[in-house]
């Protein structure tokens, strides 16, 4: 009761008017400081300048202002104001030691420490992506705990399989916009420049309660550098070259491939507006026969701040490509095989001549507003395009795909540690196509047009019970595809984290992901290797419930692991399926996907050393139906390890990467051919002098030669090294 | 605290790990390799209408025009290169199994319609592999991780089937 009575007088004076605090905050070396201060007993909020000013609008009475910045003890003050007052108050903040946890933005849609995630969560940093001399988001993924890519398909805990990278079931986002294809549902992994990416975050397990579609398996955030104020540029040149082929026989051409590039990055930031803008390119010549690659690129970003409060935020980018394209390597008979089952750094003959053009772009505008320190709200739209063109000796295949895309999303954080958000999305996409056009001739060059809308709205709330986190919440979307309705589908996911004092952090969650079928799935009509590839217009959406046991520990101030349990059973799954010689896409497959998740993280026994360990044991198998018994589902490894080190003395750095994956137990083409298990060995170093960065990258060193997909070489030894000059 | 034996132990295991090459330089028909391998022998003229020729198996003898489609290896292979004289070697890529016909196949210049209704009018047996003891009949051939080879056949373009002579009536 004495309590209420106290806080009456202030939400009295309050109601009478404001008052102006001014001033600034500087360190114990009067440095200026970005600190952030905030009314505790009532509305207020504001942000130092690059000068440590700062002015912040307070209600009129008893006020307490608590002043913090990163690094930082925080300070809380006390100051009693009449309505129209302005007062001047200073602050100096002493250091702290703070033990800084990862923050991420993706699990949940909102900022949230990586303890209180209810699911697994592979963050790649900026670190991590800056150690290697690598040109796509992909390649520097690549190597994430549980995360595997078949040749350029991602999968997370053998999600996707391998479908010639169409309907993706992992869902990408750039800065949280949807970023996957319109028309094939798959990845354009260098649509965003690399080095424009400050940190992926890789959220595993079935994400539809919160990002719908697609996010069956998983969902990657691309997240893009924040502008720093001031004037500053990078200039990034790339140089490699290819190793040959261990064997003469295997020999395809007389020198040696190479790849270079250039990238170039300027931006300018005041307190109020900022802008980036990167262009740049880069030529390979491919490891293999019929592998020559352009690629250009530019994108820019702009930023308004308008207030503490709110931020507008527009992005976009443009890459195109012109590549040769390899299709399958020869095999008997089929290009001059010397006497050879298979030459795998050559081609098909038939295949002689192929390459594509693809264009891909997309723009972004965001408008983020806190307003108050209990709510605050994000308003987004964005638009994707794909154009790719495939040259090929039997004829052309074309498509010009758009995707549309609004979201609405409120964040309400009530007292006692609650958070709930809400929101609503929709999403148009269209394609223009001469080959996923329905049509049930494939010799036929018909142009159609089809489209499919999405739309949404979802709620997820998190509340703090004396040690326990829990989280609810739930997605609906209702999909239609050239006007006549798809489905609706219900996702819900719920979760729980328990910190414990000895065993670390608990975590637990169940969730239901779903992935509507792409415009090419259901329309796709043509030839690979001969075979027709007919439509199927009737594809239901597919559907799976993931369940996961987890567990984060320190189990000395050297060493942190992180285990979790997973459990997915799909229903429906969109496989192609080859049937009285022709290839469709059904669903058919109700498959399980279990296993393990394990990463242990060493910092010891030398200073400087990190050690990580990474292993995936994957049992993926599709269950038995009509007259097919239960076997392995293809495309997934059971093995998947990886061992990372690390080690920094001073301005040098070295380190390397080890992945194995095993032989894959099943393809669902050329299955005769012969497979191998993955053993790729990275080698990689750095040193920094000044404004200058040298990184260097020996990609699978030891040359193994191996396939991830049947009659496609994976990349040999390839030496890569970047030099960066940043103002 | 991991110590210096555990690290050494890593490298161990990578090692060990690593030690496999990879793919290897693999000859036609080598012992390892699941394929049926031989020679086969050109008679006749090849018509003027040849897309090409190709060899194709069968795990059990087609009983009806849809078996057709369960022939091995999916997708076919290339056809066997020109010229088609005299004699060549080949060699067919299989899972392990039993094959009951292996057999040639002549494809004639064009496309197959939806639902492959012309495929009368554009493939033909040209031949196939015999039984030993009974050259009227087709060869029965097992692959079990290794290459059988010597599965010698006569491709015989002047005694060419179109399916229907196996499943009547013909158009």
């Amino acid at each position: 009761m004495l309590g209420a009575l106290a806080i009456l007088p202030l939400r009295a004076a309050s109601a009478q008017g404001t008052a102006d605090l001014y001033g600034s905050v500087r360190d114990s070396s009067s440095q200026p400081l970005r600190a952030t201060l905030r009314v505790v007993n009532g509305d207020g909020v504001s942000v130092a300048d690059a000068q440590g000013h700062y002015r912040l609008s307070v209600p009129a009475g008893l006020v307490i202002v608590r002043v913090g910045s990163l690094g930082f003890q925080s300070l809380d003050d006390t100051v009693t104001l009449a309505a129209g007052d302005s007062l001047e108050r200073d602050y100096q903040l002493v250091p702290a030691v703070v033990l800084l946890q990862p923050v991420i933005v993706t699990a949940a849609k909102h900022s949230q420490r990586l303890s209180q995630v209810v699911t697994s969560v592979a963050l790649v940093s900026d670190t991590d992506l800056a150690r290697r001399a690598v040109t796509t988001v992909d390649e520097a993924v690549d190597k994430a705990p549980g995360v595997q890519f078949l040749n350029g398909q991602v999968n997370i805990r053998g999600s996707s399989g391998y479908v010639q990278g169409l309907g993706s079931r992992v869902l990408m986002l750039v800065d949280g916009v949807p970023a996957n294809q319109g028309d094939r549902g798959g990845i354009n992994w260098d649509l965003v420049p690399l080095e424009d990416v400050a940190r992926v975050e890789v959220v595993k397990g079935a994400g539809s309660a919160l990002y719908g579609s697609a996010a069956l398996g998983g969902v990657v955030n691309v997240i893009t550098r924040e502008i720093p104020t001031g004037f500053h540029a990078r200039v990034r040149a790339l140089g490699g070259a290819y190793a040959d082929p261990p064997h003469d026989i295997w020999k395809f051409r007389d020198y040696t491939g190479a790849q270079e590039g250039l990238d170039v990055t300027a931006s300018y930031g005041t307190d109020v507006v900022r802008g980036s803008y990167t262009a740049g390119g880069w030529h390979s010549d491919g490891y293999r026969e019929q592998d020559r690659r352009n690629h250009w690129q530019t994108a820019g970003k702009a930023q308004w701040l308008p207030s503490p409060a709110t931020r507008v935020t527009t992005s976009g980018s443009w890459a195109s490509d012109q590549y040769e394209t390899p299709l399958i390597w020869c095999t008997q008979g089929s290009c001059n095989d010397r006497g050879q089952a298979f030459q795998p750094f050559m081609i098909d003959a038939s295949g002689r001549g192929a390459f594509t053009r693809s264009d891909k772009g997309y723009l972004a505008a965001t408008v983020e507003r806190r307003v108050s320190e209990r709510f605050a709200w994000q308003a987004r739209g964005s638009w994707g395009r794909t154009h790719f063109t495939d040259f090929q000796p039997t004829g052309d295949d074309w498509g010009v795909a758009n995707r549309y895309g609004v979201e609405f999303r409120g964040e309400v954080t009530p007292p006692g540690d609650r958070v709930v958000t809400v929101g609503a999305e929709g999403s148009f996409s269209d394609v223009r196509t001469n080959i996923f056009t329905g049509d049930t001739n494939p010799t036929s060059n018909v142009v159609r047009t089809h489209d499919q809308r999405e739309l949404a709205a979802y709620a997820e709330g998190e509340r703090q019970v004396g040690t326990v986190r829990l989280a609810a919440g739930a997605r609906i979307d209702h999909i239609d595809v050239d006007g006549g309705g798809l489905a609706t589908v219900l996702s819900p996911r719920f979760g729980v984290v328990l910190p414990t004092a000895r065993v670390g952090v608990w975590r637990a969650s169940a969730g239901r992901g779903f992935r509507a079928p792409s415009l090419a799935e259901r329309f796709v009509s043509t030839f690979v290797q001969g075979i027709p590839v007919v439509p199927n217009p009737n594809l239901r959406p597919e559907t799976a419930w993931s369940v996961e046991l987890g567990n984060a520990a320190t189990l000395s101030s050297a060493v942190r692991t992180d285990a979790a349990l997973f459990w997915t059973e799909a229903y429906d799954l969109i496989e192609p399926t080859v049937d009285s010689g022709r290839i469709q896409f059904r669903n058919v497959t109700r498959a399980r996907l279990a296993g393990v998740d394990l990463a242990v993280t060493a910092t010891a026994p030398v200073a400087g050393l990190t050690t990580t360990l990474s292993y995936t044991f994957l049992h993926a198998r599709e269950l038995a139906h009509d007259s097919v018994p239960e076997r392995p589902l293809a495309f997934r490894p059971r093995h998947l390890l990886t061992l990372s080190a690390d080690y920094q003395h001073g301005a040098i750095g070295v380190g390397g990467d080890f992945r194995y994956t095993s032989r894959l137990d099943r393809v669902d083409i050329y299955e005769p051919d012969p497979r191998v298990a993955e053993k790729v060995l990275d080698l990689r170093a750095s040193a920094v002098w000044g404004a200058w960065m040298l990184r260097a990258q020996l990609a699978n060193a030891l040359n193994y030669i191996y396939s991830q997909v049947p009659r496609t070489l994976a990349p040999v030894r390839t030496l890569a090294a970047t030099i960066t000059w940043t103002y | 605290m991991p110590n210096r034996r555990s690290y050494a132990a890593l490298l161990a295991l990578v090692g060990v790990v690593a030690c496999n090459e990879g793919l290897q330089p693999t000859p036609l028909c080598a012992p390892n390799a699941a394929a049926i391998c031989g020679r086969v022998t050109f008679q006749g003229t090849e018509p003027d209408s040849t897309e090409g020729v190709l060899i194709v198996a069968y795990p059990t003898f087609p009983q009806s025009r849809n078996d057709l489609l369960t022939f091995q290896p999916f997708p076919p292979p290339p056809s066997l290169p020109r010229p088609f004289a005299g004699s060549q070697f080949y060699s067919l890529p299989l899972r392990n199994g039993r094959y009951e016909w292996v057999v040639a196949v002549w494809k004639k210049v064009g496309a197959f319609a939806p639902g492959f209704g012309n495929a009368d009018s554009l493939l033909k047996e040209a031949g196939f592999y015999r039984d030993q003891t009974n050259p009227t009949a087709p060869g029965v051939v097992v692959v079990h991780d290794s290459s059988s080879d010597s599965v010698n056949f006569v491709i015989d373009f002047g005694n060419m089937h179109p399916i229907c002579t196996y499943f009547p009536p013909c158009p």
